[in-house]
């Protein structure tokens, strides 16, 4: 297979590349995927975007997942820093992520919210587009009826391997399957995170727009 | 300078006890009497008397214990309540600090209607509150003291003060009972007859202890020498209140009055440049309290909607107005200079979003708690649990700047702290594991990185005296191309020879990588 060339990296095609105003859902495969999640919806930030991303998280949800890592998340260049907001409740937590949608502080907020409905989603949608900021909401299952613009369904996918070490683990690549889009078309793709960078690239050809799922995320679908 | 001090009746017991009633402290005398109701002052008994002698006058004497911690909660309280009147209220420290309060009202009375109108106002409302007392303006504290114990006036001007002195008994310097003896040993009994001694001779007959000698006092009262009190909260320099002749009995009675006091103190602290960080809005109770709620903002602001928003978050209703609230005050605690809006074009946007941000935090930490609402800040320690601290954002700097990374090597996205415990098989017993099960799910490793080995430091041996091990970690993906960081506890050989009292090296779940 020849090496990605320039023109494979420019053609990322448009959902994949800055994240707009707006409210997105991304829905981790398994629950064990929220990190591959987490790093597919930090990666899409302008990278121009200088203000910081906040994050809105119940307590069940960091005992589930784990706490956000500050030598984790610096890798992903954000020197505006994290604004970590632990909430009892997910109504605590949709109400913490609407405010920092709507402040314009923040040019990501994300939040752990399993059980937003369509009313909800629907401010949130309003209150990104306030703030001109973008609103992740991660889950782990897909919800009911939502206002979200985009939905995602995020699956880790085995690395290439390290170039210089072939046992050990290369470049985190992850499948983003978009389920559900206004006036986009869904697709699959295969990404893989650029170590200097951290911004996702195309991975493999195959992998490309109107291919039907593929991988662990048409497993789980 | 004007201050006014008031001794304080004690509360209730003695409003509703008839006969007479004491109050006994346990002392190295034996019990001796703290406190009196007016009948039992009328029947000749007096405070320091043992209670086995007031006894013996009075059979049917009602004693009860003292309580003077109580008594001093309660005063302190009292005089955050009598801030309505003066930004700067003092527990009087002479006499156990048990029985009156000092307030600055310099520049202050005017507002009440004159310095007559403020000692009514005082003595009506603490009566309300259930509270006798009497209060005297002066020049000094020693004055006010003095006239609000002895005085018939109850208000003297800093040219009279010498003259209206002069009447008054020695007792009314402050001094304790020992030199008020010895005073009137010397047939010193009132304070004009003091002033024509030789000053040298008295200060050496009196000597100066705790800085509560007989001269001392007397240059005090006279305002010859300052006085320095210490006011129960300090002062805020911006601070408006409005008195209301009918009560408010509500939270929504409260919220709807903040609006006005928020408008005049922006004004006011416009007038200076200044912006608030911390404000506090409380509330005059009736009953002599008071109830308050503040809050922290994380960048000065005179933005009364900000401001409003804020209260709003934190809760009205955690005012509790109890029988009716009679005067609000808001103050700005924390006040400083707000640069005026003149951001250069370009760094306009960046300003604006650099003020979103620390109102978003100000908002946040108001409704959730300050604990709730979380910065990272890199802190040093070699364990990965530790390498991070997550500090409330309100207490830190308002822009956040994080450090470059500082570390080399890949670290997880996501951590579990503590770490899980994980059962796990390697080929080799200090090799990377080749299978592992963590949350009863079973994973077969596909590649592996490591170890970068972890030391403890050993210089610092650890609180509970358990020996800290040395921790290999490993970059972990399983077949389902998930993405972990392992590490093993304890090194085997140096730090696990097999011995039955030993602790085997054990595999742990530390974290998630994307």
């Amino acid at each position: 297979m020849p090496p990605l060339s320039l023109e494979l990296d420019a053609a990322v095609p448009p959902p994949l590349t800055d994240l707009p105003a707006g409210l997105e859902e991304a829905c981790a495969t398994a629950p064990r995927d929220m990190a591959a999640t987490l790093a597919f919806a930090l990666a899409r930030v302008t990278a121009q975007d200088r203000r910081g991303v906040g994050l809105a998280l119940t307590r069940a949800w960091l005992n589930e997942h784990g706490r956000p890592y500050g030598p984790g998340l610096a890798r992903f260049g954000r020197d505006e820093g994290v604004l970590l907001v632990v909430c009892r409740t997910e109504v605590e937590a949709l109400w913490a992520m609407e405010q920092g949608l709507r402040s314009g502080g923040l040019s990501l907020m994300l939040g752990g919210i399993e059980g937003a409905d369509l009313t909800q989603t629907r401010r949130l949608d309003f209150a990104a587009r306030d703030g001109a900021s973008a609103g992740v909401l991660l889950r782990t299952r897909t919800g009911d009826l939502s206002a979200a613009r985009r939905r995602w369904r995020i699956a880790a996918e085995a690395s290439g391997g390290d170039p210089d070490d072939v046992r050990a683990p290369g470049p985190m690549r992850l499948m983003a399957e978009l389920t559900r889009s206004r006036g986009e078309r869904p697709g699959v793709w295969m990404l893989e995170m650029e170590d200097e960078t951290h911004r996702l690239r195309l991975a493999d050809r195959l992998a490309g727009h109107g291919h039907g799922p593929v991988g662990r995320t048409a497993r789980a679908a | 300078m004007a201050r006014s001090a008031g001794p304080l009746a004690p509360p209730d017991p003695f409003a509703q006890a008839a006969g007479p009633l004491a109050l006994i402290l346990k002392t190295a005398r034996g019990a001796v009497i703290h406190a009196l109701n007016p009948a039992a002052r009328a029947v000749g008994l007096s405070r320091g008397q043992t209670q086995a002698d007031a006894l013996a006058m009075i059979p049917h004497l009602d004693c009860r214990p003292a309580d003077p911690e109580a008594d001093a909660r309660a005063l302190r309280a009292l005089a955050v309540w009598a801030e309505r009147w003066s930004p700067s209220v003092s527990v009087d420290a002479s006499d156990g600090g048990l029985e009156g309060l000092f307030l600055d009202v310099t520049g202050a009375a005017h507002l009440f209607g004159g310095e007559a109108a403020l000692i009514t106002q005082i003595e009506r409302r603490l009566a309300d509150a259930g509270a006798r007392s009497r209060a005297a303006i002066a020049p000094t504290p020693g004055a006010a003291w003095a006239l609000a114990r002895w005085g018939m006036a109850r208000r003297i001007a800093a040219d009279d003060a010498r003259d209206l002195l002069a009447p008054l008994p020695v007792e009314a310097l402050r001094i304790d009972a020992a030199t008020m003896r010895q005073a009137r040993r010397f047939g010193l009994k009132t304070i004009g007859d003091l002033y024509p001694m030789p000053r040298a001779g008295l200060a050496r007959r009196f000597r100066d202890v705790d800085g509560a000698g007989l001269v001392r006092r007397l240059d005090q009262a006279l305002g010859l020498t300052a006085e320095a009190l210490i006011p129960v909260r300090a002062p805020a320099k911006y601070r408006g209140w409005e008195a209301y002749a009918e009560p408010l009995t509500d939270t929504a009675g409260i919220e709807a009055r903040a609006p006005g006091l928020a408008e005049s103190l922006s004004r006011a602290l416009e007038r200076d440049g200044q912006g608030a960080r911390v404000l506090t809005l409380t509330a005059f109770r009736v009953d002599g309290r008071t109830s308050e709620i503040s809050v922290h903002m994380g960048r000065a602001s005179r933005e009364v909607k900000v401001w409003l928003r804020l209260f709003r978050e934190t809760g009205f209703e955690r005012i509790d107005p109890g029988f009716g609230v009679d005067a609000l005050m808001l103050s700005a605690d924390v006040a400083e200079p707000l640069a005026a809006h003149q951001v250069e074009m370009g760094q306009e946007a960046a300003a604006r979003q650099a003020e979103g941000l620390a109102a978003l935090i100000d908002r946040l930490s108001a409704r959730l708690g300050e604990d709730a609402v979380r910065v990272a800040s890199p802190a040093g320690s070699w364990l990965p649990e530790r390498a991070e601290r997550w500090r409330p954002a309100l207490a830190s700097a308002p822009v956040l700047v994080e450090g470059p990374a500082t570390h080399e090597r890949a670290r997880p996205l996501m951590l579990l702290d503590p770490p899980e415990p994980v059962e796990a098989i390697a080929e080799l017993p200090d090799g990377a594991p080749a299978r592992f099960t963590w949350r009863r799910v079973c994973r077969r490793v596909a590649r592996a990185d490591g170890p970068e080995r972890l030391s403890p430091e050993w210089w610092r041996p650890r609180a509970d005296g358990r020996q800290v091990r040395t921790r290999d970690y490993y970059r972990i993906e399983d077949d389902q191309g998930l993405r972990y960081w392992l590490f093993r506890e304890g090194l085997y050989g140096p730090e696990y020879m097999g011995g039955p009292d030993e602790r085997a090296p054990s595999w742990w779940m530390h974290g998630m990588f994307p």
